[in-house]
């Protein structure tokens, strides 16, 4: 790289970097320009003019923010002149501002008033240009969250830059008025219409009052702390400081997180306060009277003790086999790896199990299969930046992995190509080189035809396969009769498209695989993973920065669920349960004999539960009723139980068939990790106590343990992720005190001086070899037919999560998106005499329920799609419980259904 | 989905308003106040500003409301002291030449027109000779009534006209077929569509009506006082004229063997038929009392003091016919010769043999255009023009147009560098040029060149002709004690020569050369200060009546321009080039006029523009 540059500044002289602005290098050096409008990373478009400095040789006055360095340049920051004109740009600014600090959300905040403070500057000589134009003066507030009043702004554009550049969006706009510059906003009546997202970065990055989140005028900047914590919802694991005034959180900010760079979405910043304080927390322990059904409050003690004794009841007289416990993939680490231990520990048994169950699980096992390792192998920055290509297969991240979707679209805006295949028009397949719209369940044929292509143009790492794979010439038999026209037809889907396609990530350089739920939630979900990485390992795209096969796992710590060894199969850190030693290596560690036999998966729980094998469950925050599919399957199993115990924040769907209900706590009041889909363990932090009888998870869970019999002692989280470095190798360097100094680690992470794993598989495939599994083309296990003639797809919106039991709690939320919806293609719609905003029957061979037709050309004719999230429309009534061989993963991506007026 | 902008969008929409927006500046009137002006580029540069930063969209708007008062007369005395600490800091921080080249715009102004501001903040009011006035009469040197001829031309009048024309200037003919016609320039006609073609109409007077043969006004009777003139050019005739109108006995020393000055040496037979130009000059000799003595040199043949001592007042009308020539090697080598001196060759019928040389020319003026061209109907090979930048061809377009239609090759971006001659004969041979590159402007708004590291260029050639300026040869009057500077006689807008009593001087030899209609105009302004020196306020009777004005109704419709006789026929021959209007072309021309005179300012007190 080119040499470093002397500049002189003030006299001094200061190294500088070629291509550095004259800000960046003042700054680099300790020298301090006044600047306005200016945001790193976001904004340099020199619009306040504060940073103007002096510079030999010109004229004019240089803005420090966009002029780049150039050698031997002497720079003057601070003279008579330009203190004068940096006062002279405050009253003109001032000028067209209101005044009204006293109400303003941005008091104490506002940058504009701390510059004026700075210069002395307390009123404007001037008078103001836009006074006179009223009509962009009226505050537009119709956005339930976000408001801007125009009086307040100085059109410093960061806002509209954010929402273009960071965000990629670009719904606010730069507009004109006469001779006056406007910011167009989204946030004034029609504001569902204009494809906001309402993520509030614009109102995050507003020097001044002008755009802000309506919850701002709650507090001052004077009267609140900051809880640096992990975002609950998805797996990006964006970074956030907690708001606190008074105990309470009134705000959610977005911290520089290597995953989020100062971003968040709608959930993180709206969907995470809310449900916190909200009057529907359980706040006692309750226990059911079986004979009425009513629930009584009780003490502790005796919830504490009356679950015990039930399951050890049950473990005696049908053995420990007979229960089952899953923790959840909500919760943290810490509480995770308490649950699984009391299940090994306490139940005697290895049915322990996570709702990654019913997302990933097929990742787990698939890449385990062929790569050694069932994970996300690069992070979110490597695989979105200065990448030639991204083959985004089954997700639509600007929904459910928003803040990885921003830089998706941020990396395709900069020139990265993007394949997208998906049966539905997703957002970016709008800005997709090519979208391949195929059928749901047939990306196993995709991916071969994919393969079928590769080998035949040869376009594969002849070099890659030798060194670093086996079972090339079993894929190569397998897929020669793939042909792009036979995948064509199966996947309708065109054979050009396909070549194309193929052609463009083979040779591509730097090509991330990215897919998500479309790949897994399959009967042949196990197979479609291994393809995944099949295609990426032809390609020698593995072991590589910004290549990969690249699952964005759902939930915010569904990751560690599975690292914690919430597995039937798995030990904390994917320690096999069938292997001897680690067993041996486990029962010295917590001083108890454990069972051997891997146990039943969660999807395998429920049938067991009807089946009569399994008599007692504990589950810990999850809702299988609500996102499990054929609910009525699960509330069957369910009423099955002799005992049943949820640990969960609110009353449930679930949580109505438990004998006991444990009150825990949420991640905002307690300490903890999450960890990512990028294997990035990161912290939370409590921020808030609530008042009421719920106690930290970890503490009802060894309390019971005790209660069981196991001498468990308290813990605090600290001690417990001390405990899980010490019994799980991958983890060996992680602790509190090392993730709070350095911020969050990438497991592998083997030794306390290691700095944590960013990309996997480098030199080689954790297995040693990379396996290339020929997988098959089989058709889902429901199609259409005659009866049911629609494919139903589900999955997730922008604006909820999951069974919404958060994100349905923010009142704002629910106003965005409050209700259950159908995809129709139009021309269904049109044969079945439906229409736009109808609401409809759907149903399946499994049940039926209602919901409000969307008609358009987001589906295929005869494919329909519903979010799972909506209480009117539950739609896991509808969907299929046919299970994956391998992974046990359900088909929520495919069922038969029909479609009826009401 | 992309798209290619939709045919009428607003770019384009805008563009046809800033058409009219163009028409409307060029037609900006004579005698308007600089500051409403500056104002309205203040504007149109805030509504160029894009909105994004604070000097440019904020500041501005400052400046504005600052000018404003000025203008509304509430501002204070330190106000402009403010727009200038407010333009210097809006050039000095602005992000692009919008918000820079505003500030700087009115910070030019501050200079430029200190007095305006000074008179609007003091005295609430423009300075005293700020009043609009009708832009044609305005802008002809000569204040000619022009209105009232193309109306006289409309009602076919055509004597009238040649009559309301003379009453300011007595070379119709002549200014009919070479006259710059700054009338044209600004005329309200360009709001609505073009300007209306004045020296065309002009023409079509003359045409139908030979100026000669229009009786001129009637003479006063004989005052009894001796003017001299020296030069019989168009201003010194044009001085004659009236002094012999007011009754004074006037006598005119020529030089040369003819009179009429540059008009009959300087331009080419093609551009202005001596024939034509005779009708004017005997036109003018027939108002009487007018003495004219050709082959007479003042110096030589008659002193100066002579002159003087016999006369009550002289005019010293030299023009500026010697040619400059290069200070450089071989200037006067053979067949090197400047524009002026070979037309004034030509036109004396002592044309060189050019037939099939090659013809260089340096310079790129009327007088360079009319060698050029002359070359080419001697019988040239070819014919360079080399000037070192395009803003040299300050030709008419018209005539660059024709030069180039006749086959008159044009070269920029070489400057001169020296002459090269043969060894043997010592006639030239080559001009050496040096290959430029353009640089920066100057302070007057030209651009300037500099020279490029491309080689010198060695062109050969035969003939060499310079058209770089001409000079006045003052020797014999600066020894009489005219006062003189670089072949200019120092003298007033009033042409008085001072500290010379009875001496007046005006045209080419005090402005150094330029156009006829200058001189003709500095000619008449001789006459009436002449005749008020001697005592008197003489007024010279028009006879004309101008018919009254119609209403105009504004209808968009053409400028007839005059055609042009086909290029290869007509370069072989001096026959004239222009052809002139039809009857038609004529009348529709002539109803274009808005009369200025009757609608708009030209009705009310002191909007004429012509006194």
């Amino acid at each position: 790289m080119s040499e470093n540059i002397t500049v002189t500044i003030n006299g001094r002289a200061v190294a500088a970097v070629p291509g550095a602005t004259i800000l960046d290098t003042a700054r680099a050096s300790g020298i301090d320009i006044p600047t306005l409008c200016y945001l790193e990373g976001v904004s340099d478009i020199g619009m306040c003019r504060l940073c103007v400095v002096e510079a030999e040789g010109f004229e004019n006055l240089l803005p420090a923010c966009r002029t780049r360095v150039k050698s031997g340049m002497v720079i003057t920051t601070e003279s008579e002149r330009l203190t004068k004109y940096r006062r002279e740009m405050l009253e003109l600014i001032l000028a067209s501002h209101d005044r009204d600090c006293m109400s303003c959300p941005a008091n104490g905040s506002c940058e504009l008033q701390a510059l004026c403070n700075r210069f002395g500057v307390k009123e404007s000589s001037y008078r103001s240009p836009r006074s006179v134009n009223d009509k962009d003066r009226c505050i537009i507030d119709d956005d339930p969250y976000i408001r801007y009043d125009p009086g307040k702004c100085i059109h410093c554009q960061r806002c509209i830059n954010v929402c273009h550049n960071i965000v990629g969006n670009g719904v606010l706009k730069s507009g004109h008025s006469g001779t006056y510059h406007t910011v167009e906003t989204p946030f004034g009546k029609g504001w569902k219409n204009f494809g906001c997202e309402n993520c509030g970065n614009c109102a995050s990055v507003c020097p001044t009052g002008a755009l802000t989140l309506k919850r701002e005028d709650n507090f001052r900047s004077w009267e609140v702390t900051r809880v640096r914590t992990t975002c609950p919802h998805c797996a990006t694991g964006c970074q956030l400081d907690l708001v606190v005034k008074n105990n309470r959180i009134v705000n959610v900010e977005a911290a520089d997180g290597p995953s989020n760079h100062k971003r968040l979405c709608v959930k993180g910043r709206s969907g995470s306060i809310d449900f916190v304080h909200s009057p529907d927390r359980l706040t006692a322990p309750l226990i059911k009277d079986r004979a009425t059904g009513e629930f009584r409050e009780v003490s502790w003690e005796e919830a504490i003790s009356y679950t015990a004794r039930k399951f050890l009841e049950l473990k005696n007289k049908y053995g420990g086999d007979s229960l089952a416990g899953f923790a959840c993939s909500r919760s943290a680490n810490e509480d995770i790896y308490m649950v699984q231990k009391m299940v090994r520990t306490c139940f005697g048994t290895n049915n322990t199990d996570n709702c990654a169950r019913v997302c990933h699980s097929a990742t787990v096992t698939g890449l385990a299969k062929t790569l050694g390792s069932g994970a996300m192998t690069n992070p979110i920055y490597d695989i979105t930046h200065d990448v030639d290509c991204i083959m985004l297969i089954g997700s639509n991240p600007e929904e459910a992995h928003p803040v990885v979707g921003m830089q998706i679209r941020k990396a395709v805006k900069n020139g990265t190509r993007l394949i997208v295949v998906d049966p539905r028009d997703i957002g970016l397949s709008k800005s997709a080189d090519i979208h391949l719209k195929l059928r749901p369940g047939t990306n196993v044929a995709f991916a071969n035809g994919m393969m079928n292509v590769m080998i035949n143009e040869d376009l594969i790492d002849h070099e890659y396969i030798r060194e670093n794979t086996e079972g090339f010439d079993e894929l190569k038999e397998l897929v020669r009769e793939y042909t792009p026209e036979k995948v064509g037809e199966i996947c309708h889907i065109d054979p050009d498209k396909l070549r194309e396609a193929a052609r463009m990530y083979a040779t591509a350089e730097r090509a991330p695989i990215i897919y998500c739920l479309g790949v897994t939630e399959h009967s042949t979900g196990t197979e479609g993973v291994m393809c995944m990485s099949d295609m990426a390992a032809l390609c020698g795209k593995i072991g590589r920065s910004g290549c990969g096969v690249n699952p964005l796992r759902g939930q915010n710590n569904v990751q560690g669920a599975c690292d914690m060894g919430a597995q039937p199969t798995d030990y904390p850190g994917y320690q096999k349960v069938d292997d001897p030693e680690v067993r041996t290596k486990f029962e010295k560690a917590w001083g108890t004999a454990l069972n051997p036999k891997p146990g039943l998966k969660a999807t395998e729980v429920f049938p067991a539960a009807i089946g009569g094998n399994i008599k007692g469950l504990y589950i810990c925050g999850e809702d299988p009723v609500v996102s499990d599919p054929d609910t009525h399957h699960i509330i069957k199993a369910l009423e099955s139980l002799e005992f049943f115990v949820v640990q969960d924040l609110f009353m449930t769907k679930t949580a109505r068939y438990a004998d006991v209900i444990l009150p825990g706590i949420s991640y905002a009041e307690k300490e903890g990790t999450f960890s990512n889909t990028e294997r990035r363990v990161q912290r939370i932090r409590k921020a808030v106590t609530l008042e009421g009888g719920m106690r930290p998870d970890t503490d009802i869970i060894t309390d019971l343990m005790n209660a069981m019999g196991y001498p468990q002692k308290k813990l605090t989280a600290a001690e417990i992720m001390d405990e899980i470095a010490e019994v799980t190798p991958s983890f060996h360097g992680i602790s509190h005190e090392r993730l709070d100094r350095e911020g969050g680690l990438q497991w592998p992470c083997p030794d306390k001086t290691h700095p944590g794993t960013p990309i996997m598989h480098v030199g080689h495939p954790a297995r040693g070899k990379a396996l290339l599994y020929p997988a098959a083309y089989r058709p889902s296990q429901e199609l259409p037919d005659e009866e049911y003639p629609f494919i139903l797809m589900t999955g997730r919106i922008l604006y909820h999560y999951n069974a919404a039991a958060m994100t349905g709690r923010a009142p704002g939320l629910v106003e965005i998106s409050g209700e259950g919806f159908i995809e129709v293609n139009f021309r269904d719609a049109q044969k079945l005499g439906i229409s736009n905003g109808e609401r409809i029957k759907v149903s399946s061979r499994r049940g039926e329920i209602t919901a409000t037709a969307r008609v358009g050309r987001k589906v295929s004719e005869g494919e329909t799609w519903m979010p799972f999230h909506f209480e009117d429309s539950p739609v896991n009534v509808l969907t299929n419980a046919a299970l994956d061989e391998y992974a046990r993963i359900p088909e929520y991506k495919v069922c038969a259904v029909k479609l009826e007026k009401i | 989905m992309k798209k290619l902008a939709a045919r009428g969008n607003m770019n384009e929409r805008i563009d046809t308003v800033l058409h009219k927006f163009r028409s409307r500046m060029s037609s900006y009137p004579p005698g308007m106040c600089a500051l409403t002006l500056y104002r309205s580029l203040l504007q149109i540069s805030m509504n160029q500003s894009c909105g994004k930063c604070v000097p440019c969209r904020d500041g501005l708007v400052q400046v504005e409301g600052m000018l404003d008062s000025i203008l509304e007369g509430t501002a204070a005395p330190d106000t402009p002291d403010k727009i200038r600490d407010m333009c210097r800091m809006i050039s000095g921080t602005a992000d692009c030449a919008v918000g820079i080249s505003a500030a700087d715009l009115i910070l030019d102004s501050l200079d430029e027109f200190a007095d305006e501001y000074e008179s609007h903040i003091t005295r609430h009011c423009c300075v005293g000779d700020t009043a609009q006035t009708i832009p044609c009469i305005t802008m002809c040197p000569a204040h000619v009534n022009v209105p009232g001829y193309i109306a006289l031309i409309g009602a076919e009048d055509y004597a009238g006209a040649v009559k309301l024309i003379r009453d300011r200037n007595p070379f119709p003919t002549a200014c009919a077929l070479v006259c710059e016609h700054p009338c044209e320039r600004k005329c309200r006609r360009l709001i609505i569509d073009d300007a209306v073609n004045i020296r065309g109409l002009k023409k079509y007077a003359v045409d139908c009506a030979p100026s000669d043969s229009v009786p001129n006004p009637t003479k006063n009777v004989s005052t009894g006082k001796r003017i001299s003139i020296i030069g019989a050019g168009p201003s010194g005739l044009t001085a004659a004229y009236y002094l012999a109108l007011m009754g004074h006995s006037v006598t005119v020393y020529e030089e040369r063997e003819k009179p009429g000055g540059m008009l009959r040496y300087g331009i080419p037979e093609y551009r202005l038929p001596k024939a034509l130009l005779e009708n004017d000059i005997r036109a003018i000799l027939s108002v009487g009392d007018i003495e004219l003595k050709c082959n007479t040199r003042v110096g030589k043949d008659i002193a100066f003091d002579e002159i003087r001592e016999r006369s009550d007042a002289v005019y010293l009308a030299l023009g500026a016919q010697i040619g400059n020539r290069m200070p450089v090697d071989g200037a006067d080598a053979e067949n090197v010769i400047p524009a002026a001196d070979f037309l004034q060759l030509v036109s004396s019928g002592k044309a060189p043999d050019l037939n099939g040389k090659k013809v260089a020319l340096i310079g790129g003026g009327n007088v360079a255009m009319d060698a050029a061209r002359t070359a080419v109907r001697l019988g040239a090979g070819s014919v360079h023009v080399f000037t070192r930048k395009r803003d040299d061809y300050t030709a008419l377009e018209g005539e660059i147009v024709g030069a180039m239609q006749e086959g008159v090759r044009f070269r920029t971006l070489l400057s001169f560098l020296n002459i090269e001659t043969d060894k043997e004969t010592g006639a030239v041979c080559a001009v050496w040029l040096q290959p430029e590159i353009v640089a920066e402007y100057d302070k007057n708004g030209m651009m300037t060149t500099e020279h490029s590291s491309r080689y010198p260029y060695r062109f050969k050639c035969d003939y060499l002709i310079l058209g770089v300026g001409q000079r006045c040869d003052t020797a014999a009057f600066a020894e009489a004690g005219v006062p003189t500077e670089r072949g200019r006689v120092i003298a007033g807008t009033d042409c008085i020569v001072k500290d010379m009593d009875g001496v007046f001087s005006g045209g080419d030899c005090v402005t150094g050369s330029s156009t006829a209609i200058n001189a003709i105009a500095a000619g008449q302004v001789a006459a009436y200060n002449i005749d008020e020196y001697l005592g008197y306020h003489h007024k010279v009777r028009c006879e004309v009546k101008v018919p009254d004005a119609l209403p105009n109704p504004c209808i968009p419709t053409g400028r007839s321009e005059l055609e042009e006789t086909d290029p290869f026929e007509r370069k072989s021959t001096f026959e004239p080039v222009e052809i002139s209007m039809t009857y038609e072309e004529a009348m529709r021309e002539s109803g274009r006029c808005l009369r200025c005179d009757h609608h708009g300012c030209g009705a009310q007190k002191g909007g004429r523009g012509d006194v």
